[in-house]
This record gives C-alpha cells, sequence and structure tokens, in this order.
C-alpha cells in the first residue's frame, strides 16, 4: 500500500503537465472548435512522440501510469481521444492500432459519438464481441455539438466488418471504457474546480472577495471531496488493472459528482461563466457528456450492483 | 503508488477476523446496536481487550518500550476498520489505544507512564474525554472549567457536557483553564482525572441516539495532586494537538457504513426488493459513497505511515467517512420503509448510531471551513 507517486510516476507526470502546457489548454481547445472542431493532431504526436501513447505496454509502466498521463491531458483539456488509445485500446490489444481511435456501442449507432467523425479506428462493441474497424470515409459524420468534444454520427452498420477480439473482451471494453471515463471526468472536475476557486480568490462583491463567504467556500470544499474521492478510485481501479466491479465503482461515483460539479462551478461563477471567453465552460459541457456515455451513472451503478451483489432487475 | 495489501497484512485481517469469530458472544449484533458506551458493551470491553492484549494486538502500534511492537498504521488500521465494522467491540477503549495512551507516552511522566500505560495495554481501563463545555463547542478554546492551584494540588471547578462514557470511565482527561486571565489556546492545561476524586459528579442527559450515550459531568472543588498534570501547565493546547493527529481519521466510519450496506442489501434480497432498478441504483450509488470514503481515509494511513505531518487530507476524509455513513444510515430507513419505526430494528439501530456522525468529534461544517482555507487557499472573511 502507497498512495504517494514514485519517482518514475512523478517523472511521467511532470514530463506530460510540460507536454500540455505547451501543446494544449483551453485556449486551444476553444481555437479547434472555432476551426471547425477536430481532433488536436498535433498534441497526439506530441503524446504518441513522448512515447505516452502506448506507455500502458511498455516495461515498468501500466494502467496506472496511463491513468496519470490521462488526467493531465484532460485537465488541460486536450482535445483528443487520450482515454480511448492510452487506456482502452492499450488495454484490449497489443495490436498497434492507427489513431485517432473512437469508442462505440452497438446502441451508438446514430447517436453523438466523441471522436467518431475523426477517427481511423472504431472499438466497436456488441453483444457478440469486440470488433476493431478501421474507419472509412462516409462511415461517419460531423455532428454539431457543443459538449466540448469533436462529436460523430455513425452511419454504416458495420456488420461483418473488422477483427473479433474474441470472448471477453466486451466486458474488458466496457471495464476499461469506465477506467478511461472517470479519470477523464476527474481531471475536468479538477480544472472546473480550480479555475472557479482562483475566480473567487479575486473576484469582489459587497467590498468582499466573494470567495470569503462561507456559504460559497462550503459547496466548494464539497466539490474538492467530490473529487478527491473520484480521483483515488479511479487510481485504486487503474493500479488493479481495471477490475470491473473497480472500475464500475470509479465511474459510478465519478459520473455523479461531475453533474454536481459542473452545476455549483456555474453557478458560483456567475454569468461570467456562460461566455465562451472564459474558460470554465470547456470543461463543464465535457463534463456533461462524460457522465452521459456508456449508460451512464444510472448504467455505471446497475454493473456495480450486478458486480458487487449479484444483483439484477431479472434475478 | 500501489494498492496492494502485504500478504503479512492480509494474512494479520484473516486471523483477527478468525479471533472475532472465536471471541464474539452469539448475541453480539444484538449488544452492538447500543453503541460502544452501552453497559453491555462497556462491560464486554473488558473481556475482548484483555484477549487482544494476549494475542498482542490492542497496542501493537505503540513502541517495544511500552508494551507494542513497532507495528506500522496499516496493521492497527486493519483492526480499526475490522472492530469498527462491527459495532466496536472494543467499546470506548479504541480512545485509550488510539490516542490517550501515545499521548502519555510523549508527555506524560514516568509515573504515568509506569501507572497508565499498562493499564490501557492490557485492556483493563476505561478512559472518557473531557473536552466539551456548554460553551465550548466547536469552539473548544471557549472552554471556562478551571483548576485553582493549591499547594500541590488543582481544585478543579466547571462543567463538561457530551461526555460518552463517563458513567463507566475509571479516568477523564480533561481540559481545564489553570491561567484564569488566559484566553483562547493559552493557559489551558490537560489533566489526567480518577472519575472517583470526591467532587466530580456525572449525570446522564438522556438522548435519541441510545442509552447512556451522553453525560454532564459536574465539578465543584474537585481536587486533585498536580502530578495529575499531563505536559507542561498551560501548555495543555500542544498536547491535544498532538494527541489528536493520533485520531486524524478517527472510527473507520466508512467500514461500518460498507458492512451496513451489505447486510441492508441481504435484506433486501430476502423480501424481493432487488429486483426494482430504483433499488438497486439508489443501494450501488451508496456503495460508491462508502468506497470513496475509503480510499481518503486510507489516504491519510499512508501519509501517517510515510511519516509525513498531518495535512488537510484529515479533513477530506472525515467529511467523505461522515456522509457514508449518513447516506447509508438514511437509504436502510428510505428502502425498508415503516417498519423502521420499531425500536431494534435493523434500520433504526444503524440509522440512530449514524445520525450523530456528523457532529460527534468535530462538526462537519468545521471540516470544510478547514478544507476551504487549507485545502482550496479561499480567503476569510
Ligand atoms: C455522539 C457524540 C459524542 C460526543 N462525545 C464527546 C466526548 O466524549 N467528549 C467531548 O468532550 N465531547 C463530545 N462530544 C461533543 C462534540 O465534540 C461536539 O458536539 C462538537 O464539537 C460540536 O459542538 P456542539 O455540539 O457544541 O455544536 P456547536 O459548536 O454549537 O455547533 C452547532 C452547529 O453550528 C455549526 N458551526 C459552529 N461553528 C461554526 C463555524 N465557525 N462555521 C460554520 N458553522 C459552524 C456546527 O458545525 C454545527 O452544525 C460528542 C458529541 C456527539 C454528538
Amino acid at each position: 500500500m502507497d498512495f504517494e507517486l514514485s519517482d518514475d510516476q512523478r517523472a511521467v507526470v511532470d514530463a506530460v503537465l510540460a507536454l500540455c502546457v505547451r501543446h494544449a489548454g483551453p485556449k486551444r481547445a476553444v481555437e479547434l472548435r472555432n476551426a471547425g472542431g477536430g481532433c488536436d493532431a498535433a498534441l497526439l504526436e506530441a503524446l504518441a512522440a513522448g512515447g505516452y501513447a502506448d506507455i500502458a505496454r511498455q516495461e515498468g509502466m501500466g494502467l496506472l501510469e496511463a491513468t496519470l498521463v490521462a488526467e493531465v491531458v484532460s485537465r488541460h483539456a486536450g482535445v483528443v481521444p487520450y482515454g480511448a488509445q492510452a487506456i482502452v485500446a492499450a488495454g484490449l490489444t497489443d495490436q498497434p492500432l492507427v489513431g485517432p481511435v473512437a469508442l462505440a456501442h452497438d446502441w451508438d449507432l446514430g447517436e453523438p459519438v466523441r471522436f467518431a467523425a475523426h477517427a481511423r479506428t472504431l472499438i466497436f462493441g456488441d453483444d457478440d464481441g469486440v470488433r476493431l474497424i478501421p474507419l472509412a470515409a462516409g462511415d461517419a459524420e460531423p455532428v454539431r455539438s457543443d459538449f466540448g468534444y469533436p462529436m460523430g454520427r455513425l452511419v454504416s452498420d458495420f456488420a461483418g466488418r473488422g477483427a473479433d477480439l474474441g470472448a471477453g473482451a466486451h466486458a474488458r471494453l466496457a471495464s476499461l471504457w469506465r477506467l478511461a471515463l472517470a479519470i477523464e471526468i476527474v481531471g475536468a472536475m479538477d480544472a472546473a474546480l480550480s479555475t472557479t476557486v482562483d475566480y473567487l480568490k479575486v473576484r469582489k462583491q459587497f467590498g468582499r472577495t466573494i470567495g470569503s463567504f462561507q456559504a460559497v467556500q462550503h459547496r466548494l470544499a464539497e466539490c474538492k471531496v467530490l473529487i478527491e474521492g473520484a480521483r483515488w478510485l479511479a487510481f485504486e481501479a487503474a493500479h488493479k488493472g481495471a477490475p470491473a466491479e473497480g472500475t464500475a465503482t470509479a465511474a459510478a461515483y465519478a459520473a455523479a459528482a461531475a453533474t454536481r460539479v459542473a452545476r455549483e462551478t456555474h453557478q458560483l461563477s456567475g454569468a461570467i461563466g456562460f461566455t465562451r471567453e472564459y474558460d470554465l465552460h470547456v470543461w463543464t459541457l465535457r463534463l456533461q457528456a462524460l457522465s452521459l456515455e456508456l449508460g451512464g451513472v444510472s448504467g455505471h451503478r446497475r454493473v456495480l450492483a450486478a458486480l458487487r451483489w449479484g444483483l439484477d432487475t431479472d434475478s | 503508488m500501489e494498492f496492494d495489501w502485504s500478504a503479512e497484512d492480509e494474512e494479520h485481517r484473516r486471523e483477527f477476523r478468525e479471533f472475532l469469530a472465536a471471541v464474539l458472544p452469539g448475541d453480539w449484533e444484538e449488544i452492538a446496536q447500543h453503541g460502544p458506551g452501552s453497559d453491555a458493551q462497556a462491560a464486554f470491553s473488558y473481556e475482548f481487550c484483555a484477549r487482544m492484549a494476549e494475542r498482542g494486538w490492542l497496542t501493537q502500534h505503540w513502541p517495544t518500550e511500552y508494551g507494542g511492537k513497532d507495528a506500522d498504521p496499516w496493521r492497527h488500521s486493519i483492526i480499526g476498520e475490522e472492530c469498527w465494522a462491527i459495532g466496536e467491540p472494543r467499546g470506548p477503549q479504541y480512545m485509550n489505544v488510539n490516542w490517550i495512551g501515545p499521548a502519555i507516552m510523549r508527555f506524560g511522566t514516568d509515573e504515568q507512564k509506569r501507572h497508565h500505560l499498562p493499564l490501557i495495554s492490557q485492556g483493563k481501563v476505561l478512559w472518557c474525554q473531557g473536552f466539551s463545555e456548554p460553551d465550548a463547542g466547536s469552539d473548544l478554546a471557549a472552554l471556562r472549567t478551571r483548576a485553582t492551584r493549591d499547594g500541590d494540588d488543582y481544585v478543579i471547578d466547571g462543567s463538561k457536557i457530551w461526555t460518552s462514557y463517563a458513567n463507566h470511565a475509571r479516568y477523564i482527561i480533561l481540559l481545564v483553564r489553570t491561567d484564569p486571565a488566559s484566553k483562547r489556546t493559552r493557559g489551558i492545561s490537560v489533566l489526567l482525572v480518577p472519575m472517583s476524586t470526591p467532587g466530580i459528579e456525572v449525570r446522564e442527559i438522556p438522548s435519541v441516539v441510545g442509552d447512556r450515550y451522553f453525560h454532564e459531568v459536574f465539578f465543584t472543588a474537585a481536587r486533585v495532586p498536580v502530578s495529575c498534570r499531563l505536559g507542561e501547565e498551560n501548555a495543555g493546547w500542544d498536547v491535544v494537538s498532538y494527541a489528536l493527529q493520533f485520531e486524524r481519521v478517527g472510527a473507520a466510519r466508512y467500514a461500518r457504513a460498507a458492512r451496513t450496506l451489505d447486510r441492508l442489501v441481504a435484506i433486501c434480497r430476502e423480501r424481493g426488493l432487488t429486483r426494482d432498478p430504483l433499488v438497486i441504483d439508489r443501494l450501488a450509488e451508496a456503495r460508491a459513497i462508502c468506497e470513496a470514503a475509503r480510499l481518503l481515509n486510507w489516504r491519510v494511513i499512508d501519509q501517517r505511515a510515510h511519516g509525513s505531518p498531518p495535512t488537510a487530507d484529515t479533513q477530506l476524509a472525515r467529511v467523505a467517512g461522515t456522509n457514508a455513513d449518513r447516506h447509508v444510515g438514511e437509504l436502510a430507513l428510505e428502502i425498508l420503509g415503516p417498519e423502521a419505526m420499531e425500536s431494534g430494528t435493523f434500520a433504526d439501530a444503524n440509522f440512530r448510531l449514524a445520525m450523530t456522525a456528523g457532529v460527534a468529534v468535530g462538526a462537519t461544517e468545521i471540516q470544510l471551513n478547514l478544507i476551504a482555507s487549507r485545502v482550496l487557499g479561499l480567503p476569510n472573511e
């Protein structure tokens, strides 16, 4: 048992932080959106060049290190499917995939899916298993969305396409996906909260900084409790190799926390929080998107109850 | 960073669970319903703690020179989790081993150590904590109970309130003002006072939480020798701050909440309630809340295991633990419905144990204040 980062882990986190300061950030996310809303190819490339794209498969590294990186990338609002590649794809298969990668279930067909219109590989789950599908022109079309990521709609039915990953891959996909979601939510919540805290340390009304009002402080402090809980749940699940119950717990907790943190940070920021000029929306709208993915809060909870206690509505 | 228990720690937990199964009486669940201060539980604690001491477990985290084994904080936390989860068979003695003993080790005279530490490490003594007063709750430094020097004695006058276990305790660890001109945290001293001292009167405060939960303790010219003082005169605040570091995470509420939740699921299953998707949703929500609290508490144990000074992560852990406990307590009422109104039912007993979580050992709002200032760096008014 040890909650401290090892020296190697600290070095990874520091390096990715420096990389994100250079290549990512909320301004860059907004810029990309204004330019038509693609995936951040330069950031993906920088992450790959630094060896972070496949860090989970490197000697002495693993899912936990990928998770540490994913948190930093999310905190810096990277417009890249880092979790899908470095956590989900890396955990599912040893095959190198052509990125960007998008994740979808059969029930996502026709719905907005993160990165679908820009991905070159689709990791696709349905009742029969999981397939790795190279995407071709016409498989997906862009969807206009304000929820912080480039969204696309999958319009093919993908029947018979792609390499099947075999039995067991279906549950594994869901579990890794939940881990990626949980940590991306943590990064975005943390950024939303610190943006808000920083603002409330300087914004004055009634002759005092708003952050000195106790009614405000307690709401922010409660958000912090939620964020830290979500973070450690994700780290523990990552260290244990993404066991299904652990990732369902982490995702259930994080997705519920996400909507609360998004609501509170907006409320406490006042009108400026709704402007495009101010960074907050970059994270809060993403939080909504993330909290809806893969069955959302109730979906994660259903899985958790099934795994923890064998409960399901048919039993 | 890694989250695995060592094989030795796992073995320790297994062995301790076997021990619990062997020594807890058949009607333990019944006994444990009334809280660690009840007559039955206080009485059982002597038997239980003596047997823990025999196995070398009661004070294993103490230094060897005081009868411990220098076990790391993780080891001791395993005992804390297992005990608290099933309703604390150590009764009030968990306080002795967690922080009263360590405070005596650090600040006690040789005589105090020789007398008190063996009693504690053998499981033979109950203590109570005389901190809160009618006008000094969250604002503990407002305390007024005074101890006036008279030759080699102190004469104590004043009163304490909410004192758990006062009815059973042989000693009280008492905060008093020794400098009458002092204000706030200066001029306070700690006294280790026998409850048999003439001039001490204990009155139960009837409560809805359980029998014999709270007491008032009145001091009327209660005379004790100066040798009862722990630490320097007027430096008692430092003693308390040191002692309470050991109580950083305090009771393992998350462990109790998680176990109660498992029992709630079992009851729901028997009643055929677990096919209801709303029930499933709420149970899983509660599970995630308990798990988050567990990790935040473990984070604090880890800091201690690393020998780092306490941080406001302690407050995060406490708020999360309190939330978990109350959440599960309320959920059991909600799911089981009106049957919980009957005294002694599972949901009733559990709810009433959980309902004090946000106030006992420091109210949640105070923890939130500390998180706001120390973790978030928000300014004061
Ligand atoms: C089950 C139980 C057992 C206990 N056992 C003991 C014991 O053995 N020995 C002992 O000494 N004490 C004991 N206590 C007392 C406990 O330490 C106090 O209840 C606690 O510190 C709060 O004090 P109070 O009850 O006076 O509440 P108050 O301080 O009067 O607070 C009332 C409310 O006001 C809020 N509040 C107070 N100050 C602020 C502030 N600055 N900002 C925002 N909100 C604020 C509080 O959070 C709380 O919600 C026990 C209490 C309970 C419930």
